[in-house]
């Protein structure tokens, strides 16, 4: 099974919203709240959640 | 008996239970490449799941939920008990949870989980009630931190790098698989 691939590049500090089908981005926000009002009822399309910038640290889980 | 119950959305009649549904377990999630970071230059990949969490006649979208075998609980942002008109001043416990050399505050509410299958169809899901604490801060990768208690213990999870998938079964499948371990 392919992993889910998707190009953050331009998106760092923004939620974000994906394709579920394709991995692409769809909805950006820098407000989580806008970015899951969009998404709510969308099909195909859930939130990812921030992307964070390249120097911030790595959390694995609750980090 | 799983109390999960499988849902079906239809114009006419909004749920329906049991198995014989479009979309039975097992269902299968590729492994999904993190937002940030390589390690030694190769991605990281990481088993997630949609969810959306529910309360009374409020939900969330679908969001990504990080399958943590390690963590006890079921812990989310606390932006999200916005989106649901959760009262975190009314919750039901208060606990601390150490993870990773920092401490967080989690405030606990039971509420409605709904998991959907991988290519996020609005209309398949299952849903189930669960203790989700609501955590300030939030770090994670994802808005939703899946632990033992509301998702392992509602479901059969194996996740395999091998194969970059996590499959989700109903939870007798390990039972049926290894044989009853937990004596009644």
């Amino acid at each position: 099974m392919e992993p889910i691939r998707t190009d953050f590049k331009g998106y760092e500090g923004q939620y974000v919203a994906i394709d579920a089908r394709t991995g692409k981005i769809v909805i950006a926000d820098k407000d989580p709240h806008v970015v899951l009002r969009k998404a709510k009822g969308r099909n195909h399309v859930f939130v990812r959640g921030r992307v964070p910038y390249a120097d911030e640290p790595l959390y694995v889980g609750m980090g | 008996m799983c109390s999960c119950v499988a849902v079906f959305r239809t114009p006419m009649s909004r749920c329906m239970s049991g198995w014989a549904e479009p979309r039975p377990l097992p269902w299968l999630f590729p492994y999904q490449e993190d937002a940030q970071s390589t390690r030694l230059g190769e991605p990281i990949f990481r088993p997630f799941v949609q969810v959306s969490l529910v309360h009374g006649d409020q939900s969330t979208s679908q969001l990504t939920g990080l399958i943590d075998t390690g963590a006890d609980a079921i812990l989310a942002s606390s932006l999200l008990s916005v989106e649901l008109g959760v009262d975190l001043e009314d919750h039901d416990g208060e606990a601390t949870h150490a993870v990773g050399g920092r401490v967080h505050a989690a405030r606990y509410k039971t509420i409605g989980l709904r998991l959907y299958p991988s290519d996020s169809a609005e209309d398949v899901y299952q849903e189930w009630q669960a203790p989700v604490g609501f955590v300030e801060g939030w770090k994670s990768d994802g808005f939703v931190l899946l632990g033992s208690v509301g998702f392992l213990d509602r479901f059969t999870v194996t996740a395999s790098r091998f194969a970059q998938a996590v499959a989700v079964e109903d939870r007798e499948a390990f039972d049926d698989r290894f044989g009853p371990v937990l004596s009644a």
